[in-house]
């Protein structure tokens, strides 16, 4: 029974020594994978589609400064693409792909299954079905200036996560094993319903696939008030669990023991991460993979202490989804490729690099 | 594929042949345009009739079909315009022109139901798109089966779809309605690149089929009805039908003119102009953001001509009313 084994050797290490390796290693690694972050965001910011120069992007970026005005001779066209939709792909690029990642290693530690990934009971499902229903439909984009489509994949995504949840219910407990039953499916039933509607609509057939593969082609500004909301107060909550996470990875009845309200806690750190995830999906569409294998690639670059990992998923998370939306929309250019192609397709095969390296393996 | 199309275009010609040549026997006068309609009148189709349809199957139609089940919005609007509604029984449920098509049974094209089709007893079924062994099935039935090609990614379009006109025109015995249809089509193109022969380049466009910016490059058959209008395509760099352009790359392609194709799905000139990033869009600053009806942009029928007609009055305003 691997499939509900430990998804970490958390426990084999005595807490004291944990936290000493910790409280050496964590913060100049942090110091390090915020810098390298900042320099992929750039990176991504500097290239596109439409070839602007670099010392351009900067002047563009630092005029919005108050006081700096360096790109008023730059061409209108450019100062669009760079403030209106570069940039804001880029942040919501690394702010999904952080949330997924933190998500995921939630998950994993809750479900104590190395399986698990932030769309395990029913937020990609339940998203897909609603913002595939507005996308079949002929209602307006948006009412009252609120986009009908990222409201609905949200309303989807916590709707299903609260009906696995409810259904998996055994009196004052939620197994893990019994929720991750519900969740599957709950999941096949708003899938089957998505095929359903994406074969009766064939002529939006392009429209609902593009959305379920994920990507950031339409990001702007205000999609960030999508997100954030959501997204901060999960990390912070969620953070604040690592060691709480740690402690989880021993038997259920043993974290008890040691004075851990399983239960809620469980609810608390699963609401959060799926809440997170929910709002992360109703801008982004179902990318795929970045919550199943940023925190094992973390694992197994740093070691299982969910201390570090939370905050280094977050961090690796973000570069790579960042890095995965720059080929999204050069590689093919001037069309788009699905992100979530993208991130299956080079993630994969650099896991599978970092796997057979380290000969300790996680599984 | 190559092979089949000039087989087709080889029928064709054997018909123009036999029109000449009636019509050099019958009055000696000269085959001129206006003559051509009453001369084709003495073409009578003479049944069985063997064709190869757009996909290279040899059909043999045994009798002037009189239950025809069109599965083809394009098809089901050509059998109507050239008199043959009378002998269409079913269509498919996006058939929803001419209004006469709803009134007939309705069938499924996409996910087809072998016993629904069987179940309207017709006696020639056009489909545009076979999921997989469907016209096999259907002639294992003993029903005749044709399968009339989507145009979607032809971008000689205008040629493609003469040829449909025609070949249905043969199938169903009205020759020379088809004709007609297509020497009036052919009239009101003409008059298009007519009053656009001086122009050298017309305005840069930016084609939306969809809100996730999915457009119609220069290698589909929308695409093709821009290069009657002379348009500059913004999409030209792409190399598929239909790319998905990142919106970066609209943004520089600066278009002059914005056709939507989903107004049917919320999108309209004022949301376009509410997209951050695109307020300094020539179309948006000059107010050139028009709604097209994506049927008639998409279908191989008679209302290419109407596609036409009104995308030249949104892209040249001063030369068409």
């Amino acid at each position: 029974m691997k499939l509900f084994g430990s998804a970490t050797r958390a426990e084999e290490l005595p807490e004291a020594a944990l936290s000493a390796m910790l409280g050496r290693a964590l913060w100049p690694r942090l110091a390090v994978g915020l810098a390298v972050l900042l320099g992929v965001a750039l990176l991504a910011a500097a290239i596109g589609p439409v070839a602007i120069p670099a010392d351009a992007v900067a002047r563009i970026i630092l005029s919005r400064l108050p006081g700096v005005s360096l790109a008023d001779s730059l061409p209108q066209s450019w100062q669009d693409i760079v403030w209106e939709v570069r940039l804001p792909r880029v942040v919501i690029a690394g702010l999904v792909g952080a949330t997924l990642a933190f998500s995921g290693a939630t998950y994993q530690a809750v479900f104590r299954n190395p399986l698990a990934d932030p769309y395990l009971i029913g937020v990609a499902a339940g998203a897909g079905l609603g913002a595939t229903a507005v996308m079949v439909s002929p209602l307006d984009a948006s009412v009252g200036g609120v986009s009908l489509v990222p409201l609905a994949a949200f309303a989807g995504a916590l709707t299903a996560v609260a009906l696995a949840y409810a259904l998996a219910r055994v009196g004052r407990t939620v197994p893990t094993v019994t929720l991750i039953l519900a969740g599957v499916a709950i999941s096949s039933i708003a899938t089957s319903a998505t095929s359903f509607l994406m074969i009766s609509h064939s002529q939006r057939v392009l429209t609902t696939l593009t959305w379920l593969l994920g990507g950031f082609n339409l990001s702007e500004w205000s999609k960030l008030w999508w997100v954030l909301p959501y997204v901060l107060p999960a990390a912070v909550i969620i953070l604040l669990h690592g060691r709480i996470l740690n402690v989880l990875q021993l038997d259920e009845e043993q974290a008890q023991q040691l004075g851990v309200n399983v239960e809620q806690v469980k609810l608390l750190l699963l609401g959060a991460a799926s809440l997170a995830t929910a709002a992360a999906v109703s801008v982004s569409g179902i990318i795929g993979f970045v919550g199943l294998i940023v925190p094992h690639t973390v694992r197994l670059l740093w070691g299982p202490d969910h201390r570090q990992l939370l905050p280094m998923s977050m961090v690796v998370g973000a570069a790579f989804l960042i890095l995965a939306d720059m080929l999204a929309r050069t590689v093919n250019s001037p069309s788009e490729v699905p992100v979530g192609i993208i991130t299956a397709f080079c993630g994969a095969p650099f896991f599978l690099y970092l796997l057979r390296l380290r000969q300790r393996a996680v599984f | 594929m190559t092979s089949l199309v000039k087989r087709g275009l080889l029928l064709l010609a054997l018909v123009l042949a036999l029109a000449a040549a009636v019509a050099c026997g019958g009055g000696g006068g000269e085959p001129g345009p206006e003559a051509s309609p009453t001369v084709l009148a003495a073409v009578q189709v003479s049944y069985p009739l063997t064709i190869a349809d757009t996909v290279g199957r040899e059909v043999t139609i045994e009798a002037q079909p009189q239950r025809i089940a069109s599965l083809s919005p394009a098809a089901t609007e050509t059998l109507f315009a050239i008199g043959a509604g009378d002998q269409v029984i079913a269509v498919d449920k996006f058939s929803n022109y001419p209004k006469k098509a709803t009134t007939r049974e309705q069938l499924d094209a996409f996910e087809p139901n072998l016993e629904a089709i069987a179940a309207v007893q017709p006696d020639l079924v056009l489909l545009f798109y076979d999921p997989g062994e469907l016209a096999a099935s259907l002639e294992r039935l003993g029903i005749t089966t044709a399968v009339l090609g989507s145009v979607e990614e032809t971008p000689e379009s205008v040629a493609a779809v003469f040829d449909q006109i025609r070949l249905l025109g043969q199938m169903t015995d009205h020759v020379q309605e088809a004709e007609e249809l297509v020497a009036d089509m052919q009239g009101r193109i003409d008059a298009i690149e007519e009053a656009l022969a001086d122009v050298e380049q017309g305005s840069r466009i930016f084609h939306e089929v969809d809100a996730t910016l999915y457009t119609a490059a220069p290698a589909s058959f929308v695409g093709g009805l821009y290069k009657i209008l002379k348009a500059q395509n913004i999409a030209a760099e792409a190399d598929q039908p239909f790319p998905q352009l990142s919106q970066e790359v609209i943004i520089e392609g600066d278009p002059e003119v914005i056709i939507l194709a989903d107004g049917d799905y919320g999108e309209s000139p004022d949301t376009v102009k509410a997209r951050p990033g695109w307020e300094n869009i020539s179309a948006v600053r000059n107010d050139r953001i028009f709604v097209i009806d994506p049927d008639i942009v998409s279908r191989a029928g008679p209302r290419l001509v109407e596609a036409l007609e009104t995308l030249a009055e949104y892209l040249y305003p001063e030369r068409f009313e």
